[in-house]
């Protein structure tokens, strides 16, 4: 009786899941299937699939330069990231574990800087960069990448911070721990949630950002995905070009893709391996 | 009480805050200073090209509360704010709890809910440009297919279905995000509370309202503080989708920025915009951030 | 204790030493090898140093503007360009960057504040959007021109791109907004191209009354109300006053003033009012709108000669297209048409390579160059050069303008930011928020005293 009543909950479960997938992913597959059509094919994109053409990827594929611009792509969000999880756990330890006046300044200071679109202060910012003859290559983006991911990597790892229990960390210095191991040794692998949750958010943002590449890098070899991509977005001339547009769009996307669903496990192994008290 | 201040002193250090200072230093540099020039360049006519431009005072913010474009854009941002906050943290939530259950194939419903967050939000934009199209869009040949007049379906042409349409698509876009960060904070509820929570009886939804909910607060509060900062700065959607129109019935505080600052060359008057912009955003953050801290606590 | 606390101290500067160097060195490998390529002079003094042994060492010339990369056969400025500049000069490597319209102006702007601005810019005539050509010469950020052969070359044009007797861009041709209309339609219903307002209102009447959709207009991307508007302004307000643009600028006129703006935007209006431009054009983007074109849905479409691939790449129908200009005028009175010259390069005032930048700017539009032949076979503008093959759409067009019945684009001459308030009021009104032609006008004014204040 009791087993037959979750099967039915289950079910619904499964009801409400499958249908919100599709609301999810049907503008996605959509999408995804235009991207397979000649560039001549003009039929509604709602035929999904109705031919399978690489046309419009060898295109995109050629046209952006993918192999250089994934190099380049990669290595700045790759480096980004393992900077951003160093620097932004490091300051989130004063934030989440001391009480003072300082700590709370901290906390509110690199909150604020959640509030400011980019877009906002470009100008100065870019100013700021001629001031210190910061020279602009590929990797320059970098600087700003950093900087706009530390106030969500140390708000998020002082809110996981809560979790840790001081006792650990009592008992640590009682047998002699200093700050850094402590640090290092305790505290740093029980965020280990919070880490995957820094760079999985982070890493898509920045991997995905054309913004900062596209205002700091002038020479076309050392642009990044995105802004490969961008250039088959000019908005007037050429509505027949959606398809490579579209393959171009998920060129960008499949690295991440493949990532994710890779990820996913350790993702979940993370979560448990941190399990902590709540 | 008296024995963990003690410690506390001993083994939480001011020291720590030696380990803040690599991050400070780099957004510092990068990211308050650049600001605290953006509120110099507010009492300016800088154009942002010509190195040329003079001192006006107050002038840029009297301008802008005589033409009333902060009383046009206001408005706009706070719907955006508090519908994207709302739905977008319901649904998340509802999902991760779904999720969190055991049930077969979750892998693949948390892809499907994570997927549209892998696209950069100029790529999602141009998407749904397509999907709202009139006539030959996704939506109207839907509804043409299912019988129902399609033809009428436009509504990114309405004065005010049109900033609706745009938090839609910025909420199917953000609840990935959320609902990973809801799902993280839901695996670290100690399993012997559920247990617990088993044995006294507890129903499903007692479950989550009494047991699962309050223990995720922290959770919570990282969740709507995050959505309500990206509600207050909308910017993505309205520049690719709309252009803040039709008329300026979509028009958000920045992008109205945006526009002050890159279309019409007025950068003093677009940072006086942002300082007002940002004291509203900073207030509203602070504000619920303390309001929500205190719930923490007393849940 | 006093270890621990040296300890701690030596672990923030390592951490951040390691941020700073980690970033630094990065930054400085990529920064030697494409030293060594846009190290401009580099080129210059070739071998007089061991250092120069390799002699492949080439310049590298960056070059950014706006459109769309084309998808089929080789792009114009970012593959044959390149290409042939690179044949001519083979010490010379060109960088392309070709952005959408709004990225490019906010990459554009931020790259002249961090003094790295592309060696070559494409801008436009007079006050044009935020790449025009003379805030960019007033602040300083443009070569002067004057000196260079091409200068002379492209005739009247060039005009638009002087600021203080100096030349600071290179326009090629001119090009036009107009009327793209299905041949196959008007045949079908017996309509000829229509020479005045009555006629062209008449066209649009039959069509309708056909069950025919006039005109699709892309109206949620809110500058093509321009390309009906300017043509309609060219017929109704500069005829009358060659000066009216001055005189709004010393304010002798206003845009409020009867039987100016007012006019011409409720005479666009109404194709809005009686359904001739289809109703909801607001929630349609504008290459949505051409692909409604192309596809036969609509009679006609208001769109640049700029636009002419994206209007002949083929839709779901086949069909003939013409083009004719909106005819703003009277029956019996000269019909005008608005043609303007077109954008063009600019050099950078501090870029590194300004003398080879020049060299390639007269290769460019040396009429006898491979490149120059290149570029005018694009299509992108239309050849004001003698003995130029002129696109046969276009001959009503040539034949207005080399009479002299032709007026600029009104945004030329208005401070960037002010067709952005018409654009939104119209909508405004179109979209039936209550919004009147004197409510636009009093927009119009206002910003543009706004505007001109600073």
């Amino acid at each position: 009786m009791k087993n037959k009543k979750i099967k039915a909950g289950n079910l619904i479960i499964h009801i409400i899941l499958i249908l919100y997938s599709i609301i999810t992913l049907a503008p996605l597959i959509t999408v995804f299937s235009s991207s397979f059509r000649t560039i001549k094919n003009q039929a509604s994109p709602l035929i999904l699939f109705m031919e399978f053409s690489m046309e419009s990827y060898k295109a995109a594929f050629t046209k952006m330069a993918f192999p250089v611009v994934f190099m380049n792509s990669f290595l700045t969000t790759a480096g980004s990231l393992v900077v951003i999880v160093i620097i932004g756990a490091a300051a989130a330890y004063p934030i989440g574990r001391l009480q003072t006046k300082l700590s709370k300044f901290l906390y509110y200071f690199f909150i604020a800087g959640l509030v400011i679109p980019a877009q906002m202060v470009i100008i100065p910012v870019a100013q700021m960069f001629n001031s210190l003859n910061i020279p602009y290559t590929r990797f320059t983006p970098m600087f700003m990448f950093i900087t706009c991911s530390m106030p969500f990597t140390t708000f998020l790892y002082a809110g996981f911070m809560k979790g840790v229990p001081v006792e650990i960390e009592e008992a640590a210095y009682m047998d002699g721990a200093n700050l850094f191991k402590r640090f290092t040794q305790i505290v740093f692998p029980l965020l280990k949630p919070a880490t995957v949750a820094v760079v999985i958010t982070q890493g898509i943002w920045i991997w995905n950002d054309y913004f900062f590449p596209m205002v700091f890098i002038t020479k076309s070899r050392q642009f990044s995905l995105p802004v490969a991509m961008i250039q088959f977005l000019g908005d007037r001339e050429n509505p027949a070009q959606w398809n490579v547009l579209f393959a171009s769009c998920f060129l960008c996307a499949l690295p991440l893709i493949t990532l994710f669903l890779i990820f996913q496990k350790q993702f979940i192994g993370g979560i448990a391996a941190g399990a902590v008290k709540g | 009480m008296k024995k963990k201040k003690k410690h506390k002193s001993l083994v939480m250090t001011n020291k720590m805050f030696w380990f803040a200072v690599p991050a400070f230093l780099m957004y510092f540099t990068f990211w308050i200073f650049p600001v605290f020039q953006l509120f110099r360049y507010s009492i300016t006519n800088f154009n942002g090209i010509n190195r040329n431009y003079d001192m006006v005072g107050f002038k840029n913010y009297i301008t802008l509360y005589k033409e009333g474009t902060l009383f046009h854009a206001i408005p706009n941002t706070i719907i955006y704010a508090v519908v994207l906050v709302a739905v977008s943290n319901i649904i998340a939530l509802a999902l991760a709890l779904l999720l969190n259950a055991n049930i077969k194939g979750k892998g693949i419903y948390r892809t499907a809910a994570y997927l549209p967050t892998l696209f950069s939000a100029i790529v999602i934009g141009f998407i749904w440009s397509y999907v709202y199209m009139p006539g030959n869009g996704m939506i109207a040949t839907i509804m043409d297919s299912l019988g129902m007049d399609g033809s009428k379906f436009n509504i990114l042409a309405g004065f005010k279905s049109a900033l609706y349409a745009i938090i839609a698509v910025d909420i199917w876009k953000c609840i990935g995000t959320t609902m990973i960060i809801y799902l993280a904070g839901l695996q670290t509820i100690d399993s012997s509370l559920i247990e617990a929570g088993k044995i006294d009886g507890c129903n499903g939804w007692q479950m989550i309202r009494l047991i699962k909910v309050p223990l995720i607060s922290a959770t919570i509060t990282i969740n709507v503080i995050l959505s309500v900062i990206n509600g207050l700065k909308a910017y993505d959607y309205v520049f690719i989708m709309t252009n803040g129109g039709p008329g300026k019935a979509t028009n958000t505080l920045m992008y109205s920025v945006y526009k002050l600052a890159f279309t019409e060359q007025l950068m003093g008057k677009s940072a006086a915009l942002s300082v007002v912009a940002f004291i509203l955003i900073i207030a509203v953050t602070i504000c619920m951030l303390i309001f929500m801290n205190k719930r923490e606590v007393e849940m | 204790m006093k270890r621990r606390k040296i300890l701690s101290v030596l672990l923030v500067t390592v951490m951040t030493a390691t941020m700073l160097f980690g970033c630094g060195k990065k930054n400085d490998t990529p920064a030697d090898t494409t030293g060594n390529s846009s190290g401009g002079e580099g080129a210059a003094n070739t071998g007089s140093t061991g250092e120069a042994a390799d002699s492949s060492e080439k310049v590298t010339v960056t070059f950014m503007l706006s459109g769309t990369l084309a998808t089929e056969g080789e792009d114009f400025e970012t593959e044959q360009m390149p290409r042939l500049v690179e044949k001519k000069f083979p010490n010379v490597k060109v960088e392309v960057t070709k952005l959408p319209d709004d990225q490019y102006y906010t990459a554009l702007k931020t790259k002249l504040a961090t003094g790295e601005a592309p060696d070559f810019m494409w801008v436009q005539p007079r006050y044009a959007g935020v790449n025009a050509v003379f805030p960019l010469a007033e602040a300083g950020y443009l070569t002067d021109l004057s000196d260079l052969k091409a200068a002379e070359l492209v005739g009247a044009g060039v005009k638009d791109f002087t600021y203080n007797d100096k030349i600071y861009a290179i326009p090629c041709g001119v090009t036009f907004l107009g009327t793209y209309y299905n041949k196959n339609i008007f045949d079908k219903y017996g309509l000829s191209v229509p020479k005045s307002w009555p006629e062209f209102e008449n066209v649009c009447k039959v069509l309708k009354d056909n069950d025919v959709q006039p005109i699709v207009m892309g109206d949620k991307d809110m500058y093509v109300m321009q390309f009906g508007l300017y043509q309609l302004a060219a017929n109704m307000i500069y005829p009358e006053n060659p000066t009216y643009d001055d005189q709004l600028r010393d304010g002798s006129v206003k845009f409020t003033d009867e039987g100016t703006w007012d006019k011409v935007l409720e005479r666009y209006g109404s194709l809005y009012e009686k359904g001739y431009i289809q109703s909801g054009s607001l929630g349609l983007g504008a290459s949505q709108a051409i692909q409604k074109f192309i596809d036969g849905e609509c009679a006609m479409t208001f769109d640049g000669t700029f636009n002419l691939q994206a209007i002949n790449s083929s839709g779901a129908a086949d069909f003939e297209r013409g083009y004719f200009p909106l005819p703003g005028n009277e029956e019996g009175e000269q019909l005008y048409t608005a043609g303007a010259p077109g954008a063009g390069p600019a050099i950078y005032s501090e870029s590194e390579n300004i003398d080879i930048c020049k060299q390639i700017l007269e290769y460019w539009f040396d009429s006898e160059s491979d490149l120059y032949k290149a570029y005018e076979s694009c299509g992108k503008f239309v050849s004001t050069n003698e003995g130029a093959v002129v696109e046969p759409l276009y001959e009503d067009f040539m034949k207005l303008y080399s009479e002299g019945n032709s007026w600029y684009w009104c945004n030329q001459a208005w401070p960037a930011g002010t067709e952005n308030e018409m654009e939104a009021l119209f909508g405004e009104m179109i979209g039936g928020a209550g919004t009147t032609v004197p409510d636009i006008t009093k927009g119009m004014q206002n910003k543009l005293e706004e505007l001109l204040a600073e």
